[in-house]
């Protein structure tokens, strides 16, 4: 993979040049402990399409971290078959294995005696890479992830908050371009506000990159907001669900799915509509006062601000400048057009 | 040393005053305490070899552990002296007993702190690290013992501190180091410069005492990596 690509000679991050997910494939995968009763991950089979994200969501002690730990080895599985583009891992060496897979924890697990620059080019420098290719790296990456290089290479991760902490631990994840990333609740442990801004800019760095992520939650907030597909988990890893989040939405497909969705599912589906996807009306010179969106909001959060501000029409700009306005009536007509979707669809 | 109580007349000998008995000795002073401080160090670098790979071996085995830490515990009540007195006739009256004695009483606080050391390394450190494809000998080595090293060097400094001591005792069985002279002092209680003789060892051994604790003060500035200094 990377090792064919040459020292990029900009700093910015080149989404052209690196390497894009491929897929995974689960074959009825198990892990069985030899004290346990029941197996804690039960024949488990999916695939997983290259450059999605994939969560893996479900009640503690449900087995989506076990499932997750064996594609890189961490857990040995019992039986059943792993590929990583058509490569069985377990006939890989499991040390080189992982350095070709990107891996990041809820705990973060900066080495605190390592400055930064030594955590980020961690798996490149054990992959022997030359120094000039590793610098370039480290500042790439640290600058991917929000971090201005000249201001935090050299510090130690006791010196970092726990956002830009936890920044880091993505930026080391992908610092050896894998194609494959393994993401374990990853903005568990920082807070609501911090958390979501996380989220969001991982969802743009994901959107240059296209790696394939598997992302274990138990939170099926975070589940919609991240996921191109949703994997909802039984006890044993049993999959009860596995759709995108639209889909999970509208249509969960037993009780244990629906009890997990939780309430408020249609509300939560308004979470995964952009305001991009209506037409917007022409802003009047009354709008001038109303309060404003912007135009990639989701329309939960148009609604929100609506509810908030009390007020029916809201102006909706891009970089600060109105582009048009939109009113209670026009996200109710998409509500009802949302839903004869989802009709036709469990018709079908 | 000693140079202001120069008058120190103590009841049981009448030998010279203190300064003037250091004077006149001066020459097997300083050979003796150089000899003393060196054999110490020696010991407390055979002992932090051992040590640390020993807990290397065990640290991951809950019981191995609890083997070691219990000996350790046991290896402190046994005086050093009846140990001195059970090799003798194995080993015979030579710095062969010495050595072997006072590295294994150095061995006991290091290994103790080696292990302990070893064992609170965050785990999610080692998942990281292992997550990242790390193996088994480059975590120990680039994640673990620096980790670690802080309270393994705390273990070295009492370990240090323990050498000084029982390297007097073992003046015993061999004629070395600044135990001779509280050795010597006690066979001819009584006689002129006992007193001049226990001072000395007193004073000398607690100097190389203290140069030690110094000396670890700077290693540790040196050598505990800058992320994780206190």
């Amino acid at each position: 993979m990377s090792d064919t690509k040459d020292v990029t000679t900009t700093p910015q991050a080149d989404s052209g040049s690196d390497a894009a997910g491929v897929p995974i494939v689960l074959e009825q995968v198990s892990k069985r402990y030899p004290s346990a009763k029941s197996a804690a991950v039960d024949e488990i089979s999916m695939e997983i399409p290259a450059g999605e994200i994939v969560i893996l969501v479900g009640p503690s002690g449900c087995g989506k971290t076990t499932t997750m730990r064996m594609i890189n080895r961490l857990i040995e599985p019992t039986s059943g078959k792993i590929r990583i583009d058509g490569e069985d891992v377990l006939s890989l060496d499991d040390v080189k294995l992982r350095r070709k897979i990107g891996y990041v924890i809820q705990q973060i697990g900066l080495f605190p005696h390592l400055s930064i620059t030594q955590n980020v080019s961690l798996v490149p420098r054990m992959l022997k890479w030359d120094k000039r290719r590793i610098n370039d790296r480290v500042d790439e990456m640290l600058m991917l992830v929000g971090l201005e290089p000249s201001e935090f290479r050299d510090r130690y991760p006791r010196q970092l908050s726990g956002g830009q902490q936890q920044r880091v631990g993505v930026a080391r994840a992908l610092a050896a371009d894998p194609p494959v990333m393994l993401m374990d609740e990853p903005f568990g442990a920082v807070d609501p506000i911090n958390r979501a801004r996380l989220q969001d800019e991982f969802l743009s760095v994901q959107e240059k990159l296209r790696k394939t992520i598997v992302f274990v939650t138990h939170d099926f907030d975070e589940a919609i907001k991240m996921g191109d597909r949703i994997a909802v988990l039984d006890q044993g890893a049993k999959i009860a669900q596995y759709a995108a989040p639209e889909e999970i939405l509208s249509g969960p497909a037993n009780d244990f799915v629906e009890g997990f969705v939780g309430q408020g599912a249609t509300l939560k589906r308004l979470q995964l509509e952009r305001l991009e996807t209506l037409d917007l009306r022409p802003v009047s010179a009354a709008d001038k006062t109303t309060s404003r969106v912007p135009i990639n909001a989701t329309l939960h959060g148009v609604l929100d601000e609506m509810i908030a501000t009390a007020q029916e029409s809201l102006v909706v700009v891009k970089d600060d400048k109105p582009i048009g306005s939109v009113s209670l009536d026009d996200v109710l007509a998409r509500v009802r057009e949302l839903r004869a979707e989802a009709e036709a669809k469990e018709g079908a | 040393m000693g140079g202001s109580d120069g008058d120190v007349q103590l009841a049981f000998g009448d030998g010279l005053p203190f300064r003037e008995w250091v004077e006149a000795y001066q020459d097997d002073l300083i050979f003796y305490t150089r000899q003393h401080a060196l054999l110490s160090l020696y010991c407390v670098l055979a002992a932090a070899v051992i040590a640390v790979v020993l807990a290397m071996l065990v640290y991951r085995s809950e019981r191995l552990s609890g083997l070691a830490i219990n000996s350790v515990s046991v290896g402190f009540t046994l005086p050093s002296i009846a140990l001195f007195g059970i090799l003798i006739p194995f080993l015979g009256r030579n710095i062969a007993t010495v050595f072997p004695v006072v590295v294994l009483y150095s061995l006991l606080p290091a290994l103790r702190n080696a292990i302990v050391g070893l064992q609170s390394v965050d785990p999610a450190m080692l998942d990281a690290a292992r997550g990242m494809g790390m193996s088994r000998f480059r975590m120990l080595w680039q994640i673990e013992l620096p980790l670690a090293w802080p309270v393994i060097l705390a273990g070295l400094r009492v370990s240090a501190q323990l050498a000084v001591g029982i390297v007097a005792i073992g003046a015993i069985v061999y004629d070395v180091g600044l135990g001779q002279y509280a050795f010597s002092a006690l066979a001819n209680l009584g006689s002129a410069n006992t007193a001049n003789e226990a001072l000395a060892c007193v004073l000398f051994v607690a100097a190389i005492g203290i140069a030690f604790d110094l000396a670890f003060v700077l290693v540790r500035r040196f050598t505990t990596p800058r992320g994780i200094r206190v």
